[in-house]
C-alpha cells in the first residue's frame, strides 16, 4: 500500500515539475522571440497567468462529446508518457521516480501519438473547416518528421540492443559517455526531427494564426484551452527529458536536467525565430532529404 | 460421426438449404442462416483436437485434420462468419438474390474451414478454388462495374491458384504424394532450383490472397465493391488464408533453404504496406479507403511471417486475428452509414457522430486498435512486430513499416472525421442509427480489440499452439493465458500491459472527470454551423464541410511514389495482349480455301520433316 | 434378344432407315423411335461394360463368320465401349433435348433430323467399335456425311457455307485417311486392325513414317488439331444447338480416338508422340486466345471445344498410363460439359439471329435455370472444383509433372487463366447486366430442361467424387496401351 501512494505522489510530483518546467520554457520562448523582433515582450510567467485566467472562465458551449474528451485525450497522452520518461538518472530523486521507469521507445512513440489524434478528432467534431484544415496539416507533417525520428531510434536500439530507455540511460553512465557522440548521426537526424515535432516555427503551418484562425484549436475556449495548454507544456517537457536521456546521458539531478533541456529547447526556438513559414508539403520534403539522409546514415553506424 | 465431415457438412448442406429455403419459404431464411452458424460455431469449438480423417479419392490419399493452426484460423472463421452472418440479416434487408447471397457467402465460409482442415495439398486447392469462386459471385453480387472489377479478381485469383497448383503438381511429380506430412519430410531432396520455383509460385499462390503488391490489384475493387457484411468476412477472414497458407509453406517448405526468399517477401509485403497506405490516405471514399489499408495491413502481417523469428511470426499471426477483428468492424461500420446515409463518399457525408453514436464507437475503437495507439490490441501486435524486426536487424523494415503505419494515422483520421465528424449537413439530419443486429457485432468485436490490448494472452495462446503445426518450437510453459500481460522481446525488454492500461485509464478518467465536473450546468450543446468564423455569420444551408482534397499537401509530397500506378501497367499489358489475340484470330479468316491450304501445308511440312526428323 | 456390340450398328442404321415409314403411320413415332433406339443402346452398354467389367475379358464380336484377321470384327473392349456406352448414353440425353426443340419445323424435315441423327450415332459408335481399318473408314465417312448434311440443316446460307467448308476439309481427311489405308495395304496385306499391329514392325521406316503422317493429318482434321480446323468454328456455329454438342461429344472424339489407336495400337511410335504434345499445346493456345475475342456465344464455345482437344491431344502426346487416363477422363468431361454448354447455350440464344454475346446480358433473370446450370457448366469446363472438369485438368498436370514436363504445365496453366477470363465475362453477362435486347426468349421444354439437368447431375456428381468414374477410365487407359493383349485377344477369336 506504501509503495502505490508513494508512486503515486511520485507521479503527482513528476507532473508538477513538467508542467512548471514546461511553463517557463513557454514563456522564455515568447520573450526570446519578442527580443529578437525588438519587442519588450510578455514576462515569462505569463503562460501561468494565462492557464489561471482559462481555467477560471467559465466555458458555456461544446458541439458534442468527442470535442468534450479532446483535451481529455490529449493531456492523458502527455501524462502517460511522462510515466514512461525517467525524469533522473539511477534511481533519481525519489519523488520523481516514476511508474514503470523501463519505459520502451516504441511504446513512447506510439503513446505521443495518442494525444494528437485525440485532439484531432476533439477538433473534428468541432466542425470548423479551420480545424480540420490544420488537423491535415499536423498529420501530414507528422509523416514527415516521424521517419528520421525514428530511423535515430532505430539507430540507437541496433547499436546498444535494447529498446528501453533505461537501458540507454545505465549503457551512457556505465561507459561514461552521451549517445549523441556514440552515435552523432542519430543525434543529428533526432534534433532536425525535433524541429517539427514542436510545431514552431518554420513547421507551424499547423495552427499559423493568421491563416487558419490557430487551426486545430480554433474551437476550443476556456477549460478546453487550459487543459491544452497544460497538456502542451507537460508534453514538452516529455519530449525535451527524453531528448536528454537518450543522447545526452541524461541527469542526475534536477539543476542539470534544467540545464540540459533548456539548451536543447533553445535549437527549436532560434531556429524558429530566423526562418519563414514551409508549406506542409515542403516540411515534409524537407524532413524527408537531410534528416532521412543522416537517419540512413545512423543505421549503417549503428550496424557496422 | 466425424465432426469434420459434419462441419463441412453443416455448411455446404445448409448453403444449398439456404438457397432452396429462399425460394420457398424465404421468411424463414435469416433465422435459418444464423442458427445454421450458430451451430457450425457449436461443432467448431467443441471438436476433438485430435479428429483426423483419411480417406482416397480418385486414386489420392486425403487426409483432414484437425490442428492447432485450423483452431487458430478457424476462429477467425467461425466468428467472424456468425457475426457477419447476423449483421447480413439486417444490412441486406430488402435486397434482391438473397438466396444466391447467402449461399455463396456459407460456401466461402466451408471452403475456408475445409482449407484451414486440409493436410494435403489437393482438398487445400480443392477448397482454395470453392473459396475463389463463391467469394467471386458475391464480389459481383452487386453488379457494378463487373467487367472489371469482377474479372481483376477472377483473374488474379486464377494467376495465383494456378501458380500453387502447379507447385503442387511439381511437389507430387518428385514426392509422389501430397499429404503436407510425407512433402514436409521430403522437400530438401528435390533439386534446389525446383525448390526454388516451387517457393516463387507458392508465393505467388498465396501472395495474391493476401493482395501483396504486385498482385494486389485486384483487392481494392473486390473489397469495396461487394456487399459490406462480406467484405467485412472477406478482408478480415478469407485474405487470411492466404496468409494461412503462407505460414503453412514459408518455413516448412521454403525458408530453410532459401532464406532469400524471406527477404523479399518481407521487402515486397513492406513496399505494399507503404504504397497501400498512401494510397488509403488519397482515397475519398470511406470503402476504397479501407480496402487499401487491408492491403497494407496484410503487409504488417506478412512481414510479420516472413521475418521468421518466433516473436515476428507471432506478431504476424496476432495481426492477422486482430486486424479481422477490427477491420471486421470498420466494414460494418461503414455498411452501416452506407445502408443508413446512402453513401459512403467522404466527400458528402459527414457529422454523423450524433445520429449512430454506437457505429462511431464502434469505429473509433476499431481505428484506435488500427493505428496501433496503445492500449488497445493493435499496439500490441504492432510492438511485437517492432521488436521482432529490431531484434533481428532488420532496420530498414522497421523503417517502412513505421512510415506505413504513421501515414495510416492520416487515413485513421479521415475515416472517422469524413464519416462521423465535421459539419453536420441538413441532408443527413434524417440518418438513424443502425438496427441492432447490424450493431450486436459490431459492439462485440470492438470489446474484442479492447480486450486484446490488455489480455492479449487469450489471442497468444492459440498462437502459440498453432505455431507448432508451422514449424516452431512448443509454446512458453507455465504460462496460464490471463498471465501473458507482460510482452518480451529477445533482449530482455519489456512492456507491462496492465501497466500501461492502469495509467491510460486512470489519467484519462480523472481530466474526463475533471472537465466534466467543472461547470457542468452550465454548458449547451450547439450544432456545428455555430462556430468562430473571424466574424461571418453562418447560415445553416451554408456548406461549411472541409473534404474535398483533405490531404492534397500530402498528396502532393508523396506525389512522385504516386505517378505511376502498377494497375496502369496491367492495363497495358493487357490491352497489348488483346490486341496480339486479335492478330491471332486472323489465322481463321473464314476462308475455306485458305483451310484446305492449311491443311495442304501442314501434310508437306509433316512429310518434309518427317523424314528427317523422325527419322523414319 | 442376344445382347451383342453388333447391336450398336444394326439397330440405329435400322432405325435410320425405318424412321421415314413409321413417320408415314403417326408423325410422333419418327420422334420417339430413337429414343427408344438409344435407350436400349444404353441398356446393352450396362449390359456390356458390366460384363467385361466383371470378366475382365474383351468381347470380340465376329461379323458373317468370318473370324479376324479375314473378317470385319468389332471390339468392345474397356476403351471402346467406354466410348461407345458414352455416346450412346450421350445420344440419349441429346434426343430427349431435341425432342421437341423446334416445334415450327415441319415434320419431314425433323425426320430427316433424326435419320441424320441415328446416322450419326451409328457412324461414331461404329468408328469406336470397329477392329477393321477400312470399316472404320465407312463409318467415318457415314459420320461426316450425316454431320455435313445436319450442319446445313437450317439451308440457310451461312449453313451451307458452312457446310461446305466442312465438306472440303473432310474430303481431305477421307482423302489422305484412305490413302493411309491403301498405302497399309500394299505393305502389310491385311485391314484387321490387330494384325497390323503384329505385322508393323516389319514394315519398311520410311513408308511406315509416310503412312502415319497421312493417318495423323487425317484423323487430325476429324479431332481438330491446328491448323487443321478451320471447318469447325463455322460447324459448330451454324448447326443447330443440339447437333454442336453432338459434334464436341462424338464426332470430334471419334477422330482423336481414330488418331489414338492408329498412334498406340496400329504403330506403336512413340517419336510422333512430341509432335502431339506440341501440336496439341498450338491448338490449346491458339485456339483458346481466339475463344477471348469472340463476340458470339456458340463461336466462343467452338473455339474452347477446339482448345479441349488440344489438351486431350497433349495428355494422349505425353504417352504415360496417367496421361492417357487423364486423355481419357478429358474426353468424358468434355462431351458432357460442354455438351451441356451447347444445350443450355442455344436455349440462351436461341432466337437471336446473330447469336452475339450482347443478347445474353440480364438473360439470368427471365431463364434462370438455364442460365444457372450454363454458369455450372462454364465453372466445370475451366475446372473449378467440385465440378467433373477439376479432376481430368488435375490428372492432366499431375501426368506431366511426372514427366517433368513444366512448360507444358506452365502452358495450360495460362491456358486455363484466358479460358477463365472468357468464360467468367459470359457470367458477368448472364446475371450482371441489364437486358438491353427485344429479343423473345424461349423457355426450354420440359425434357430439354432434364437433359440438361442430368448432365448437370453428372458433372457434380463426378466432381464431388471421381471414383465414379474413374474405374472405368483407369480400364479403359490399361486397354489402350496393352496392345498385345489386343492383338491377342482379337487373333484367338474363333480359334479354338
Amino acid at each position: 500500500m506504501n509503495t502505490i501512494l508513494f508512486q503515486l505522489f511520485g507521479a503527482l510530483a513528476t507532473i508538477l515539475l513538467a508542467f512548471t518546467v514546461g511553463m517557463f520554457y513557454g514563456g522564455i520562448r515568447r520573450k526570446i522571440i519578442a527580443r529578437i523582433q525588438n519587442r519588450v515582450g510578455p514576462p515569462i510567467y505569463q503562460n501561468f497567468l494565462d492557464v489561471i485566467k482559462l481555467y477560471s472562465k467559465e466555458t458555456s458551449i461544446h458541439h458534442g462529446a468527442m470535442q468534450h474528451m479532446g483535451p481529455v485525450f490529449a493531456i492523458t497522452a502527455s501524462i502517460t508518457s511522462l510515466m514512461f520518461v525517467p525524469v533522473l538518472n539511477g534511481e533519481g530523486w525519489f519523488w520523481f521516480k516514476n511508474l514503470n521507469f523501463s519505459g520502451d521507445l516504441i511504446f513512447l512513440v506510439y503513446m505521443m501519438v495518442f494525444g494528437s489524434l485525440g485532439m484531432a478528432l476533439g477538433a473534428g467534431q468541432t466542425g470548423n473547416p479551420n480545424s480540420a484544415i490544420g488537423v491535415t496539416r499536423g498529420l501530414s507533417q507528422m509523416v514527415g518528421y516521424e521517419i528520421p525520428f525514428v530511423m535515430s531510434m532505430v539507430a540507437l536500439m541496433a547499436q546498444f540492443h535494447t529498446t528501453s530507455i533505461t537501458g540507454l540511460m545505465n549503457i551512457q553512465v556505465q561507459e561514461n559517455t552521451w549517445l549523441m557522440f556514440s552515435n552523432p548521426f542519430a543525434f543529428i537526424a533526432a534534433v532536425l526531427a525535433m524541429l517539427g515535432m514542436f510545431h514552431y516555427s518554420p513547421f507551424d503551418i499547423v495552427h499559423a494564426p493568421a491563416e487558419v484562425a490557430s487551426g486545430p484549436v480554433s474551437e476550443f475556449g476556456g477549460k478546453y484551452l487550459g487543459l491544452m495548454m497544460s497538456s502542451g507544456s507537460i508534453f514538452a517537457f516529455v519530449k525535451l527529458t527524453l531528448f536528454v536521456n537518450i543522447f545526452m546521458g541524461g541527469a542526475a539531478n534536477l539543476i542539470e536536467l534544467v540545464i540540459k533541456t533548456f539548451a536543447l529547447y533553445l535549437i527549436p526556438v532560434l531556429y524558429g525565430v530566423t526562418s519563414p513559414r514551409y508549406r506542409t508539403e515542403q516540411a515534409i520534403t524537407y524532413f524527408w532529404k537531410w534528416p532521412l539522409f543522416f537517419g540512413v546514415i545512423a543505421i549503417l553506424w549503428a550496424s557496422f | 460421426m466425424n465432426s469434420l465431415i459434419l462441419l463441412l457438412i453443416l455448411v455446404f448442406g445448409g448453403a444449398l438449404f439456404s438457397y432452396l429455403l429462399n425460394k420457398f419459404l424465404p421468411i424463414l431464411r435469416d433465422g435459418f442462416v444464423v442458427l445454421l452458424m450458430l451451430l457450425v460455431n457449436y461443432v467448431f469449438f467443441t471438436m476433438d483436437s485430435s479428429t483426423q480423417i483419411d480417406f482416397e479419392m480418385g486414386g489420392i490419399h486425403l487426409q483432414w485434420a484437425f490442428t492447432s493452426a485450423a483452431f487458430l484460423f478457424g476462429i477467425i472463421v467461425s466468428i467472424l462468419g456468425l457475426l457477419s452472418i447476423i449483421y447480413s440479416t439486417a444490412y441486406m434487408k430488402g435486397k434482391d438474390r438473397l438466396g444466391y447471397f447467402y449461399m455463396n457467402f456459407l460456401f466461402s465460409i466451408g471452403s475456408m474451414l475445409g482449407i484451414l482442415m486440409s493436410r494435403d495439398l489437393i482438398s487445400l486447392f480443392f477448397f482454395w478454388e470453392i473459396m475463389t469462386w463463391s467469394s467471386y459471385f458475391i464480389v459481383i453480387y452487386s453488379g457494378k462495374d463487373v467487367d472489371k472489377r469482377g474479372l481483376k479478381y477472377i483473374v488474379f485469383s486464377a494467376i495465383g491458384a494456378y501458380s500453387m497448383l502447379m507447385a503442387i503438381v511439381i511437389i507430387y511429380g518428385f514426392t509422389g504424394s501430397f499429404l503436407l506430412t510425407d512433402i514436409f519430410d521430403s522437400i530438401f531432396a528435390i533439386k534446389a532450383s525446383y525448390q526454388l520455383a516451387i517457393a516463387i509460385l507458392l508465393m505467388i499462390g498465396f501472395g495474391v490472397k493476401s493482395a501483396l503488391m504486385p498482385l494486389h490489384v485486384w483487392a481494392p475493387g473486390a473489397y469495396s465493391g461487394s456487399p459490406m457484411s462480406f467484405t467485412a468476412l472477406f478482408s478480415g477472414a478469407l485474405s487470411k488464408m492466404g496468409v494461412f497458407g503462407f505460414a503453412l509453406v514459408l518455413f516448412n517448405l521454403v525458408s530453410n533453404q532459401n532464406w532469400l526468399v524471406n527477404e523479399v517477401i518481407a521487402w515486397l509485403a513492406a513496399i505494399t504496406a507503404v504504397l497501400a497506405t498512401f494510397y488509403a490516405v488519397i482515397q475519398s471514399d470511406a470503402k476504397k479507403l479501407l480496402a487499401y489499408s487491408s492491403i497494407a495491413q496484410l503487409g504488417y502481417i506478412v512481414i510479420g511471417l516472413a521475418s521468421g523469428t518466433y516473436l515476428g511470426v507471432m506478431a504476424g499471426l496476432f495481426l492477422a486475428v486482430l486486424h479481422a477483428v477490427f477491420k471486421g468492424t470498420l466494414f460494418m461500420a461503414v455498411g452501416a452509414v452506407e445502408r443508413q446515409a446512402g453513401t459512403t463518399d467522404m466527400t458528402k457525408v459527414s457529422g454523423l457522430i450524433r445520429k449512430m453514436p454506437w457505429t462511431f464507437t464502434a469505429s473509433l475503437i476499431s481505428i484506435i486498435a488500427l493505428a496501433g495507439i496503445p492500449p488497445l490490441g493493435g499496439f500490441v501486435g504492432k510492438w511485437m512486430l517492432y521488436e521482432a524486426l529490431i531484434t533481428s536487424d532488420h532496420y530498414y523494415l522497421v523503417i517502412m513499416v513505421f512510415l506505413s503505419s504513421t501515414a495510416a494515422f492520416l487515413y485513421s483520421y479521415r475515416i472517422l472525421f469524413g464519416l462521423f465528424l465535421g459539419q453536420e449537413e441538413p441532408e443527413f439530419a434524417h440518418v438513424k442509427e443502425a438496427p441492432l443486429p447490424m450493431l450486436i457485432p459490431m459492439l462485440l468485436l470492438s470489446g474484442i480489440s479492447v480486450l486484446s490490448g490488455t489480455f492479449p494472452g487469450f489471442i497468444l495462446e492459440p498462437i502459440q499452439d498453432a505455431m507448432v503445426v508451422f514449424g516452431f518450437d512448443s509454446r512458453i510453459p507455465n504460462i496460464e493465458w490471463w498471465q501473458l500481460t507482460v510482452l518480451f522481446n529477445s533482449w530482455g525488454d519489456k512492456v507491462v500491459l496492465q501497466n500501461v492500461m492502469i495509467a491510460i485509464m486512470g489519467v484519462f478518467l480523472i481530466a474526463l472527470a475533471f472537465i466534466t465536473i467543472k461547470g457542468y450546468r452550465k454548458q449547451r450543446y450547439v450544432t456545428t454551423k455555430d462556430i468562430s468564423s473571424s466574424g461571418e455569420i453562418i447560415q445553416p444551408e451554408d456548406n461549411m464541410t472541409f473534404q474535398i482534397d483533405f490531404y492534397k499537401p500530402f498528396e502532393r509530397a508523396i506525389w512522385p511514389l504516386l505517378k505511376r500506378r502498377i494497375d496502369d501497367y496491367y492495363t497495358d499489358l493487357g490491352n497489348g495482349l488483346e490486341a496480339l489475340f486479335d492478330l491471332v484470330r486472323r489465322i481463321y479468316n473464314g476462308n475455306g480455301q485458305f483451310y484446305a491450304i492449311y491443311v495442304m501445308a501442314f501434310l508437306a511440312l509433316l512429310l518434309i520433316a518427317g523424314t528427317k526428323y523422325f527419322g523414319f | 434378344m442376344v445382347i451383342s456390340p453388333v447391336q450398336y450398328i444394326a439397330i440405329p442404321l435400322m432405325a435410320a432407315f425405318l424412321i421415314p415409314l413409321f413417320g408415314k403411320l403417326n408423325k410422333d413415332l419418327a420422334r420417339i423411335i430413337p429414343g427408344l433406339v438409344l435407350l436400349y443402346l444404353s441398356y446393352i452398354s450396362v449390359v456390356l461394360m458390366n460384363q467385361i467389367i466383371s470378366s475382365n475379358t474383351i468381347i470380340v464380336e465376329i461379323i458373317a463368320g468370318w473370324r479376324p484377321p479375314w473378317g470385319i470384327n468389332l471390339v468392345f473392349s474397356p476403351l471402346t465401349g467406354f466410348l461407345a456406352s458414352m455416346f450412346s448414353m450421350l445420344g440419349f440425353v441429346i434426343w430427349m433435348y431435341t425432342y421437341n426443340f423446334k416445334p415450327e419445323v415441319d415434320n419431314a424435315q425433323k425426320q430427316k433430323f433424326y435419320v441424320l441423327f441415328m446416322m450419326l450415332i451409328t457412324g461414331a459408335t461404329g468408328i469406336v467399335l470397329t477392329g477393321d481399318i477400312f470399316n472404320l473408314f465407312v463409318f467415318l465417312e457415314i459420320t461426316a456425311i450425316s454431320a455435313y448434311s445436319l450442319t446445313a440443316f437450317y439451308r440457310e446460307r451461312d449453313g451451307a457455307e458452312a457446310a461446305f467448308k466442312y465438306l472440303l476439309i473432310g474430303s481431305f481427311s477421307s482423302t489422305l485417311i484412305l490413302l493411309a489405308i491403301l498405302l497399309l495395304y500394299t505393305q502389310v496385306g491385311t485391314l484387321n486392325m490387330a494384325e497390323i499391329a503384329l505385322k508393323m514392325p516389319g514394315v519398311d521406316p520410311f513408308m511406315k513414317g509416310v503412312i502415319l503422317i497421312l493417318f495423323f493429318v487425317g484423323f487430325g482434321i476429324e479431332s481438330e488439331l491446328f491448323p487443321l480446323n478451320g471447318w469447325s468454328p463455322d460447324v459448330y456455329t451454324q448447326a443447330p444447338g443440339p447437333i454442336g454438342a453432338i459434334f464436341a461429344g462424338m464426332v470430334v472424339k471419334a477422330g482423336i480416338y481414330g488418331l489414338v489407336r492408329v498412334v498406340f495400337t496400329l504403330f506403336d511410335v512413340k517419336e510422333i508422340l512430341p509432335l502431339l504434345v506440341i501440336i496439341g499445346m498450338i491448338t490449346m493456345a491458339v485456339a483458346e486466345v481466339i475463344a477471348l475475342r469472340q463476340g458470339k456465344l456458340k463461336r466462343m464455345l467452338a473455339y474452347s471445344s477446339i482448345g479441349q482437344m488440344g489438351l486431350v491431344a497433349v495428355a494422349f502426346g505425353i504417352g504415360t498410363h496417367d496421361s492417357v487416363f487423364a486423355a481419357i477422363f478429358l474426353m468424358f468431361n468434355h462431351a458432357i460439359i460442354k455438351g451441356m454448354l451447347f444445350l443450355s447455350g442455344t436455349y440462351l440464344v436461341y432466337n437471336s439471329t446473330e447469336k452475339t454475346l450482347d443478347d445474353v446480358d440480364g438473360i439470368g433473370k427471365h431463364l434462370p435455370f438455364t442460365s444457372f446450370l450454363f454458369a455450372l457448366g462454364a465453372l466445370a469446363i475451366v475446372g473449378m472444383p467440385p465440378f467433373a472438369g477439376f479432376w481430368s485438368k488435375l490428372y492432366l498436370l499431375m501426368a506431366a509433372a511426372d514427366v517433368r514436363l513444366m512448360t507444358v504445365i506452365a502452358i495450360i496453366l495460362v491456358v486455363s487463366v484466358i479460358e477463365i477470363v472468357y468464360y467468367f465475362r459470359v457470367i458477368h453477362r448472364i446475371y450482371f447486366r441489364e437486358r438491353i435486347s427485344t429479343i423473345e426468349l424461349k423457355i426450354p421444354s420440359f425434357n430439354a430442361k432434364l437433359a440438361m439437368f442430368i448432365l448437370a447431375i453428372i458433372i457434380v456428381a463426378v466432381g464431388v467424387y471421381p471414383d465414379l468414374i474413374s474405374g472405368f477410365i483407369e480400364r479403359a487407359t490399361t486397354d489402350l496401351l496393352d496392345k498385345q493383349s489386343y492383338i491377342q485377344s482379337v487373333l484367338s477369336v474363333g480359334l479354338k
